[in-house]
């Protein structure tokens, strides 16, 4: 009961995180570059916890996120809650997939997402990006391992400590 | 399957519907909401309270940049200082000798002016303003400004950098104001081609590299090299502010209109600094009327 307490703090946390990751400027050379690092933590919790990211609260993340990045309300919002659902439906293979195989499954959510993104913005009048614009997921592939570990490591010194 | 739908159905609200139903909901949810903040309805004022409950966080995120930008001035070497100065100093000096030729032609114009009885013309005040260094969608067109509501910065008023016209001010909060800028493919900005006196319309193209005229009649007057300002027409942006400069002319004997793509003059994408420009008290005749 507690660890599950501990872990909705964690979850918060980490997502709050990943939004300020997000709108910390880089330099312009880095910036194709920047991974979609809310995705990959709402991933993370929807893949190795039962039900501390439902589709619910990465529909709230992504309004969040709308509002503080000045995109279209609704956007990343819809965006997340795609990925959720593909994770949540994929779950149990996912799950046992060796790290890297895990990577390329998260490479090929991340550039589904490029997709949507892709048609939303197009409806809205904007031309087609530059192919920089598929570097993001790679460098989210790239990213993964590491941040798996990372937020693995975090929740089991949690659990340590609550326990 | 009959099954899985009559149970997603049931639970619409609850929570507990099949995934698919739920993810259904929630797609049409961001549709609607996308949909609605596209065209205007409530959204926009919504977001702009959530965007007031959330501005500590721009502050915050501004830190490490700041932080860095400091260090950098604390660490440079003198030399580098020195030579800056040095061409600070020569580019005030050139920009001093334009200015009082034009202190000349001002009075010119006034003169000109009074000899025609016409309006005396506007003069302009501005206000500077830092771009807060917040790395926003590249979808958004807009910029964060740290001056605000408490500043006086009003909605619509022009925003130029030192080279050109850079957007207009769209919300005002109490500490700073989001700022569209004229590359939104949504944003319209009159405008005039300065050596032929001809009034269009450029568009944002969605990139920073150009703007769109996509108004422009075939047998226009239009050219490679052609430098673009402000019309002042429809009241928004003050007449005569540089905007680009004409880079390409497609003109396609099919179509009624040719297309010129205009290479704005202001770093759109690159600023740190801005200008704001204060509304003018219209003209001095309104003045002359008072007792």
């Amino acid at each position: 009961m507690n660890t599950g307490r501990e872990n909705r703090r964690l979850v918060f946390l980490t997502v709050v995180a990943a939004i300020l990751l997000s709108l910390l400027p880089l330099p312009e050379a880095l910036l194709p570059f920047k991974p979609y690092w809310v995705a990959m933590v709402v991933i993370y919790w929807a893949l190795e916890t039962q039900d501390m990211m439902g589709m619910g609260l990465a529909f709230l993340t992504g309004l969040v996120l709308d509002v503080l990045s000045g995109s279209l309300m609704g956007m990343h919002a819809l965006s997340l809650v795609v990925m959720v659902f593909l994770v949540q439906r994929f779950r149990s293979r996912l799950r046992f997939f060796p790290p890297w195989q895990q990577a390329l499954s998260v490479f090929g959510l991340l550039v589904n997402d490029r997709i949507i993104l892709i048609w939303i913005t197009a409806l809205l009048g904007e031309p087609m990006p530059t192919w920089k614009y598929w570097l993001a997921p790679l460098v989210g592939m790239a990213l993964w391992p590491w941040i798996f570990l990372l937020l693995d490591r975090m929740r089991a010194s949690m659990r340590q400590r609550s326990s | 399957m009959a099954h899985t739908e009559s149970s997603g159905s049931s639970h619409w609200f609850g929570g507990e519907g099949t995934p698919t139903a739920r993810l259904m909901m929630y797609i049409l949810l961001a549709i609607v909401l996308m949909f609605m903040d596209q065209h205007g309805h409530y959204v926009p004022r919504i977001r702009s309270v959530l965007e007031l409950a959330f501005e500590p966080v721009f502050h915050v995120v501004g830190w490490p940049a700041q932080a860095i930008d400091s260090l950098g001035a604390h660490t440079r070497a003198r030399e580098d200082l020195v030579s800056e100065n040095q061409q600070l100093k020569q580019q005030l000096l050139l920009t001093a000798a334009s200015v009082q030729t034009q202190a000349a032609l001002v009075q010119e114009n006034q003169r000109l002016r009074n000899l025609l009885e016409a309006t005396r013309g506007r003069a302009y005040q501005f206000k500077f303003a830092e771009i807060m260094q917040v790395d926003l969608d590249p979808f958004s067109h807009k910029i964060l400004i740290d001056r605000g509501a408490r500043e006086g910065v009003v909605v619509g008023q022009s925003v130029i950098d030192g080279l050109g016209i850079v957007g207009q001010v769209e919300a005002v909060h109490r500490h700073y104001s989001s700022v569209r800028l004229i590359s939104d493919p949504d944003h319209a900005l009159p405008v005039q081609i300065n050596r032929t006196g001809l009034r269009t319309v450029a568009f944002g193209s969605g990139g920073t590299s150009h703007l769109l005229m996509p108004n422009v009649p075939l047998q226009a007057d239009v050219s490679p090299g052609d430098k673009i300002v402000t019309s002042g027409l429809g009241d928004r942006f003050p007449p005569g502010f540089p905007v680009g400069e004409v880079v390409r002319v497609q003109r396609d004997s099919g179509d009624t209109f040719a297309v010129v793509y205009v290479r704005p003059f202001a770093a759109l994408d690159r600023g740190r600094e801005v200008l704001l420009i204060e509304p003018s008290a219209p003209s001095e005749p309104a003045l002359d009327e008072q007792p």
